[in-house]
């Protein structure tokens, strides 16, 4: 590489280790840094809503969970519609144990990330376990597979009176070091706890993909007859991404447990499933980038739909549900838009963004 | 003896229907190798249409059932046309996901409907003393609907064997390029799979409807149900829908009518198909009847 490593308009990359940095430049570092810290440090300037705060917590949540469904489905190319089960067995590893032992009983409230940790170590055995039929089954049957996995585990929640038959499992306030964690503070808490995971698992996740591990994913994507024969184990690839995914998807299982302080079946049904795969393509499939920009732009958009209705709700009669029909509406509209005009997402629109800044003045 | 011989006949008024619903999936799968997951809202536009052309319009049933079927003739079509067909060569996680985000929109429009909130049923058209068949029985309903779809199956696998459309369809499944160069529109084949698949569910759905009754959540989930049995017939065989559709009716009977209430056991007819689904994957991924494919590098 050039000697000049704050501003470097191509790629002079003469060894591997150069080109498998994670910031090319240092000016990368440095923007990377600021923006962090900017992250950390709005909330304190600013009068936030609860509703906002509420809409962000959501966002980040999904972000953890896209990552691992980005890994699954982009990088290792097996699709799943069953992201939600994996994150609903997090929410429910915490919510039986809440049932267990007191939904106010100091593990769960003073060792929660712990707790987290336990969360995404059961979405993850779930994700080795449901990856199984993954050594045998490819592409469409292994996608129905996924999806029969979601239908089962809805199944087993609704009916079984262990988990309330999918009612409301409440879950207790957890402690900080500074005590309870009040009403007022709750979800300003649970931005920053989240916030610090997505940037921890952000990091390992770039980390991950620049050893064996990441690339014989990709390669098994690319074409696992070939992959086998280089040497790597298909097979155990394929299960190992979904226990991944199911380890990210059950940490954001955790964390959605703890935000809402309860845990019910609603929010892991087929169509939130759906909705994650959705996010995962509109932000870009197999990027990282992408698992950041899709959950923002789903629920952003979700958000705008829910003012527009409830902004159109003077005009129309009371007894016409403009939500029910919107929402679906829009989300559709956006997925297809996507794939026919954009099939590799927000991520390309931020990457010829980029290309664009380094390589000016001249043309991208 | 009564109880059993009443759910296998209700089995297979339940499986003829997967079977019917089954069928169309199969011949979009077949032709043109895409996953349709917006089945369900096809079947239930298709019901909604038949309702409002009979309630509303008072057109007679048998008139309102063939138009409704023309209706997505041209609905399904269109679909394929302005969808799916730019979306030829992309990778399958594209087409399973148009699939879905029309799923989406169809959910839309129909809850735009009065269909979407409101549950609506049809009237009586038969008589409403049932028809003994031994011990058990069976509605006038449900027999006109079973001869119906049997005879619609019957007319659908005639025209996919022998006539010169149908003959098209199972040249560009079998090979797209050698069919091109035999002057077959590939194009086109996957316009008419698609509206035949949309006939087959517009009929599917009347039958449903005049069955059970307009829901949109139960019409929406003979959407989702259709995996379960095309998987166990094979994604690619018109016959494993038949056969697999009618498996499954009678599982699912079995289920609600053996299991349910035992052992503090509920509602297993809705998870026992995706077991089953689950245990065909792993010891015969190509169902039944489907096709084994050999992959090379």
């Amino acid at each position: 590489m050039s000697a000049n490593r704050w501003f470097a308009t191509g790629n002079f990359f003469s060894a591997y280790r150069d080109e498998q940095r994670i910031f090319t430049t240092h000016l990368d570092r440095a923007i990377f840094i600021t923006f962090l810290a900017a992250l950390f440090i709005w909330p304190l300037c600013f009068e936030v809503s609860s509703k906002y705060m509420l809409v962000l917590d959501n966002i980040l949540i999904a972000m953890v969970a896209i990552i691992g469904l980005n890994l699954v489905t982009g990088f290792a190319g097996l699709i799943s519609i069953g992201h939600a089960a994996f994150v609903g067995v997090g929410a429910y590893t915490l919510a039986l144990l809440a049932r267990t032992i007191g939904d106010s009983h100091v593990i769960i409230t003073h060792a929660w990330p712990l707790m987290l940790l336990a969360c995404g170590a059961m979405g993850a055995v779930f994700g080795g376990f449901v990856g199984l039929p993954a050594l045998r089954l490819k592409h469409l049957y292994l996608a129905i597979a996924t999806l029969s996995f979601q239908m089962i585990f809805q199944w087993t929640i609704n009916f079984l009176p262990l988990f309330n038959q999918g009612q409301t499992i409440p879950v207790g306030r957890v402690f900080w070091f500074t005590g309870e964690v009040s009403r007022r503070d709750h979800y300003f808490f649970w931005y920053y706890v989240t916030l610090t995971i997505v940037v921890i698992f952000g990091l390992s996740v770039r980390n991950l993909l620049r050893t064996r591990y990441g690339r014989s994913l990709v390669a098994v994507r690319d074409n696992d007859r070939a992959a086998d024969a280089m040497g790597m184990h298909p097979g155990l690839t394929k299960v190992y991404a979904f226990g991944l995914a199911g380890f990210f998807a059950g940490v954001a299982g955790g964390l959605h447990a703890y935000l809402y302080r309860g845990v019910g079946i609603e929010s892991f049904m087929l169509h939130q499933s759906i909705t994650y795969l959705a996010m995962a393509i509109v932000g870009g499939l197999g990027t990282l980038t992408g698992a950041f920009f899709g959950p923002a732009a789903i629920r952003l958009l979700d958000l705008q739909v829910e003012n527009l209705v409830g902004w159109s709700a003077q005009f129309l009669p009371a007894t016409m549900n403009l939500a029910t029909a919107l929402k679906p509406l829009t989300f559709g509209l956006v997925i297809v838009l996507f794939l026919m005009f954009e099939p590799r997402g927000i991520a390309n629109w931020w990457r010829i963004c980029r290309v664009y800044i380094k390589l000016w003045p001249f043309r991208y | 003896m009564a109880y059993f011989l009443q759910l296998v006949i209700s089995g297979i008024v339940v499986g003829s229907i997967y079977a019917l619903s089954g069928l169309g999936f199969v011949l979009i799968y077949k032709s043109s190798r895409v996953l349709n997951i917006a089945h369900g809202q096809i079947i239930a536009s298709g019901a909604f249409i038949t309702y409002a052309l009979t309630v509303w319009l008072e057109i007679p049933l048998y008139i309102s059932f063939f138009i409704s079927m023309g209706a997505t003739f041209f609905l399904a079509m269109s679909v394929e046309r302005v969808f799916l067909r730019r979306l030829i060569g992309e990778p399958i996680i594209s087409v399973i996901m148009v699939t879905i985000g029309l799923m989406s929109i169809l959910d839309g429009i129909i809850y735009l409907t009065p269909f979407g909130s409101v549950n609506y049923s049809f009237p009586e058209f038969f008589p409403k003393t049932p028809v003994n068949i031994g011990p058990a029985t069976i509605s006038w309903t449900q027999l006109v609907g079973l001869i119906i779809t049997f005879v619609l199956i019957g007319l659908f696998s005639w025209f996919f064997k022998r006539s010169t459309v149908g003959i098209s369809m199972r040249a560009v499944s079998d090979d797209q390029f050698a069919s091109m160069s035999v002057g077959i529109s590939v194009p086109r084949v996957f316009g008419l799979a698609w509206a035949m698949a949309g006939m087959s569910a517009a009929a599917a759905g009347g039958i449903i409807g005049n069955i059970t009754g307009l829901n949109f959540e139960t019409l929406h989930a003979f959407g989702i149900i259709v995996f379960p049995v095309v998987i166990l017939g094979g994604l690619d065989s018109i016959i494993g829908a038949v056969v697999a559709g009618i498996i499954m009716g009678l599982i699912q009977q079995f289920a609600s009518g053996y299991l349910d209430g035992k052992w503090g056991l509920n509602g297993t007819a809705d998870v026992l198909p995706y077991v089953i689904l689950l245990v065909i994957l792993l010891f015969k991924p190509h169902g039944l009847f489907g096709t084994h494919e050999i992959e090379r590098v």
